[in-house]
């Protein structure tokens, strides 16, 4: 039962870390129509500035803020210096994810070309353990956890409550529509992207924090399971993300504790390629015929 | 020449041959195909594996220390052939994947996702293929007889690595330039498309599939051979990337390019920076050669999308037009027409300019077997069809009738049930309640593509051309039963479906030249005007042989001029024995052409007669023809 509980623990955070990365990258997607492969690159480069900061000795949670505004801004111009000039010229969906992957590398590699290919580590404190109804995590577990709760609520706030929620959900549902609307979709893209390159950075630097270390590829594998938790609610689904993300973040670390943790990820590869097959529109998206 | 660098030179020949076979069969998938196959390296991966662990002895002559299934020390070839025939194997799981209507994009990030994984699991699994640390001292072909060290061993082995890149060359233009191979590059352009001319794309799919995976497959036994190494360090997914921005380079869907592509990128360029002096922190300039694949993928798709050998465009000649339409002749000969409005049968008599364009074609294209309509006339009829959407009737029990020989107008307000109407008639939209009857019989239940077969042939709303097929390839995209138009005929040879061939295009020059568009049959489809594309539509529908056309508003967004046009065209087409019923929201084409016009509203026929007839209705003015 304690190694249930402990593994019930660690997909918790797991969870949290991942529900945070794929409402970023399904609402992304939801909205600009660009399926991002370079957003596990984004999320590295967010955490590594995170890291600059706090080499500097800046406490690791102000550097999350400044790894938040880093996604943002160099989102915001990956979109506006790569991807919405190709969407401008009506390139396919399937041009836009051949540039995302060469932008995966050249982001990926650049990183590591300037940090260099070990692995590195915050300067933080994981504070005293904490027990809650039988789980034992440590203090920066559960802030990750309340951080991820937080996050969904705002975008829950933001996508039910806000006119740019509305917007964006407009945007996403028929863009040339919305835009005879009266929405100004470019702006709302925009905005988007800032939105969710802001997601993407504290999604990479919890994901820094949770994993210990972390070098310039480590989310080469990470986000194989943030597309599992998209395709699985289906994608640009928020809410569908963030499902997916408990449900894989679960399965994850549950099999890795009885099963083998070498295969851990195994768990997510299956459950999106069987989502693929049988049902591209995922658990909450229509099925699609 | 010292011997290090001749050693050195037959390297990169031997390389070249690999890469090449690798890049051949990529640019079938991704350039010709339209199959985006991010997990193209587990296919090399496989080959090199079958390969070494076919050749590898069971009790590994390493001491043991190597642990993997198999190990049957099988002599050459047999290692190379395995590689081919299981690369080309397991490409067939694939097809699940991409054969579906998954979206493209989507398709390609699972292939994506199962190269990432398939590569954790051997590198984590260790009794199978010796985990992360890979096979190595595989043993190269027929070490035992000779060195492999030698000389003259390095030789060969470039001869057959480059002899073997020759016979992939070989081999895939005999696919891609054949009837199969235009099947092939029409669900490249327009997937949906080519699926309603009666393409399998899920079979389509899978021998892509299977046919670029077998020559992954058998580079990775000729790499295997050669480096006698192989481990999950080796292909990495990125290193599909460096074989992607190589086909993207050298030319997607062109032969040339793929060699040419092969030999800048995973020859040229990685071969190149090794001679730059290591600088900076270790891996520095590792780290740099990646960057600088991503920068060549993301500007070459920018400044050249085409390639540096683009692919070629299939020209089939056209011949001197006897007859010839430019569109500053429309006018005239559309003039006569609108003097015989609403006489179909006296149409082309009354335009000699349509007459003499007729004339020929009778003769010269093969007739068309028309089955005669029942008694009664009536060749399509639908019954109390009813569509449910969700609770919303589009159609509220509509029940139509279309007479041989006329051509039928359907119009009404948005929102009326055309569309959905015309959707039920083709079989491409079940209904939800009533019969539809064709020829007497009831298809009712029967698909799309099924009535296409029996000559119910369908148009869409929105246009719907192979942008990079050429007008001529379009229509002969259509045709139905080409002997070369599979995979077992289109390696059989031109000689097997050559006849077939020169049949389609004589009935495709004879078309375009009753259209018209002689001169733009060299012309790619997506380099078309509105109007032309439209005609190239109707020429490609009329290419299925069909008995009878549903047209969805194939005069939306065409110039006036070129829409009397192909009115005029269509009434001609009926006069030679065809129906047609057509969508039309422009009523000035209704009342030029169609007779009878039937109205819907509401999801209801309101009416049905002559214009006149219609316009002389106090409800259908009210309904439509003032609002």
């Amino acid at each position: 039962m304690s190694l249930f509980l402990a593994s019930l623990g660690f997909g918790l955070v797991t969870a949290a870390v991942l529900a945070i990365a794929a409402v970023g990258f399904t609402m992304q997607f939801a909205v600009t129509d660009v399926l991002n492969l370079a957003f596990g690159a984004v999320m590295i480069a967010s955490a590594f500035v995170a890291y600059a900061l706090n080499q500097a000795g800046v406490n690791v949670w102000l550097g999350l803020l400044a790894a938040a505004a880093a996604g943002s801004v160099g989102s915001v111009l990956l979109n506006q210096g790569i991807y919405t000039p190709f969407q401008r010229r009506g390139s396919a969906p399937i041009t836009m994810v051949i540039v995302s992957l060469g932008m995966t590398l050249i982001i990926e590699f650049g990183l590591q070309a300037i940090v260099g290919g070990t692995s590195v580590s915050y300067t933080m404190s994981q504070g005293p353990t904490v027990r809650a109804g039988g789980l034992v995590l440590t203090a920066v577990q559960f802030v990750i956890i309340g951080l991820a709760a937080v996050v969904m609520a705002g975008v829950h706030g933001l996508l039910r409550y806000t006119k740019l929620g509305k917007a964006m959900r407009a945007t996403s549902a028929n863009r040339s529509l919305a835009r005879n609307c009266g929405i100004r979709t470019d702006r709302i893209v925009t905005v988007t992207w800032a939105i969710t390159g802001a997601l993407c950075g504290i999604a990479g630097t919890v994901f820094a924090i949770n994993n210990g270390s972390f070098g310039a590829t480590s989310a080469d594998l990470f986000l194989v399971v943030i597309l599992a938790a998209v395709f699985l609610g289906g994608p640009g689904q928020a809410y569908g993300a963030m499902l997916g993300a408990v449900v894989i973040g679960l399965a994850t670390e549950i099999s890795a504790a009885y099963i083998t943790p070498s295969y851990k990820d195994v768990i997510a590869f299956a459950v999106l390629l069987v989502m693929m097959v049988v049902r591209p529109g995922g658990l909450l998206g229509a099925a699609v015929t | 020449m010292t011997s290090a660098q001749l050693y050195y030179l037959l390297n990169l020949l031997i390389y070249a041959g690999i890469d090449i076979i690798a890049c051949l069969g990529l640019s079938q998938q991704f350039g010709v195909a339209g199959v985006t196959n991010f997990g193209f390296i587990i296919f090399q991966a496989a080959g090199a594996y079958t390969a070494a662990i076919l050749s590898l002895s069971g009790d590994s002559a390493n001491g043991g220390f190597q642990s993997y299934i198999g190990g049957w020390n099988l002599p050459f070839p047999v290692p190379w052939i395995g590689a081919a025939v299981v690369g080309g194997l397991i490409a067939l799981p694939f097809t699940f994947v991409v054969g579906r209507r998954l979206r493209g994009d989507f398709a390609a990030v699972g292939l994506l996702v199962t190269a990432v994984m398939v590569n954790l699991l051997v590198t984590n699994y260790k009794p199978f293929l010796n985990g992360s640390a890979g096979l190595s001292l595989v043993p190269a072909p027929l070490q035992g007889t000779y060195d492999p060290a030698g000389a003259g061993y390095q030789w060969a082995y470039a001869a057959a690595a480059l002899v073997l890149a020759a016979g992939a060359f070989w081999l895939v233009r005999r696919v891609t330039e054949s009837p199969y191979g235009r099947s092939l590059r029409a669900m490249r352009d327009n997937d949906m498309v080519a699926d309603s001319l009666g393409k399998n794309l899920v079979t389509q799919r899978a021998a892509v599939l299977v046919l670029g995976g077998a020559l992954a497959g058998l580079s990775g036994g000729i790499l295997v051979g050669y480096i006698t190494t192989w481990s999950p360090g080796a292909w990495g997914y990125a290193e599909t990337i460096v074989l992607f921005a190589a086909v993207i380079i050298g030319g997607g869907g062109s032969h040339r390019g793929a060699v040419l592509g092969a030999i800048l990128v995973p020859v040229g360029f990685e071969e190149a920076t090794r001679y730059i002096p290591p600088f900076g922190p270790p891996g520095f300039v590792d780290d740099l050669q990646w960057v600088a694949i991503g920068l060549l993928v993301v500007v070459f798709l920018w400044f050249r999308p085409q390639g540096l050998l683009p692919e070629r465009r299939r020209t089939i000649g056209a011949t001197a037009p006897s007859f010839e339409m430019p569109n500053e002749d429309v006018v005239s000969l559309a003039a006569p027409l609108r003097a015989a409005r609403g006489a179909p049968a006296a149409a082309s008599a009354a335009a000699p300019g349509a007459g003499g364009a007729a004339g020929p074609i009778a003769a010269s294209a093969p007739a068309t077997a028309r089955p005669q309509p029942p008694g009664d006339g009536v060749v399509l009829r639908g019954v109390d069809l009813v569509r449910d959407f969700g609770g919303v009737q589009a159609v509220a029990g509509v029940s139509i009738e279309v007479r041989h020989g006329t051509l039928t107008g359907l119009i009404g307000p948005n929102g009326a049930g055309k569309s959905t109407l015309l959707a039920m008639l083709a079989g491409t939209l079940p209904v939800t309640s009533g019969q539809v009857i064709y020829q007497g019989a009831d298809v009712t239940g029967g698909p799309a593509y099924r009535r296409a077969r029996l000559g119910l042939v369908r148009t869409f709303q929105l246009a719907s051309e192979f942008k990079r097929l050429t007008v001529m390839e379009n229509l002969l995209s259509a045709v139905p039963g080409n002997r070369g138009d599979s995979l077992a005929g289109a390696l059989r040879g031109r000689r097997y479906w050559r006849p077939d061939e020169d049949a389609a295009v004589a009935r495709a020059r004879a078309l375009l030249e009753r259209f018209g568009l002689s001169r733009y049959a060299d012309t790619y489809g997506g380099d078309l005007s509105g109007g032309q594309r439209r005609l190239t539509e109707i020429m490609r529908a009329l290419m299925t042989e069909p008995g009878m056309l549903l047209l969805d508003e194939p005069m939306a967004g065409v110039h006036p001029r070129l829409a009397r046009q192909i009115g005029a065209q269509l009434l001609d087409l009926c006069a030679g024995g065809m129906t047609i019923l057509m969508v039309e929201h422009e009523l000035a084409i209704m009342d030029e052409f169609c007779d009878p016009v039937i109205m819907m509203a509401e999801g209801a026929v309101l009416a049905t007669g002559t214009m006149t007839d219609l316009r002389a209705r106090a409800d259908v003015v009210e309904a439509y023809l003032v609002g």
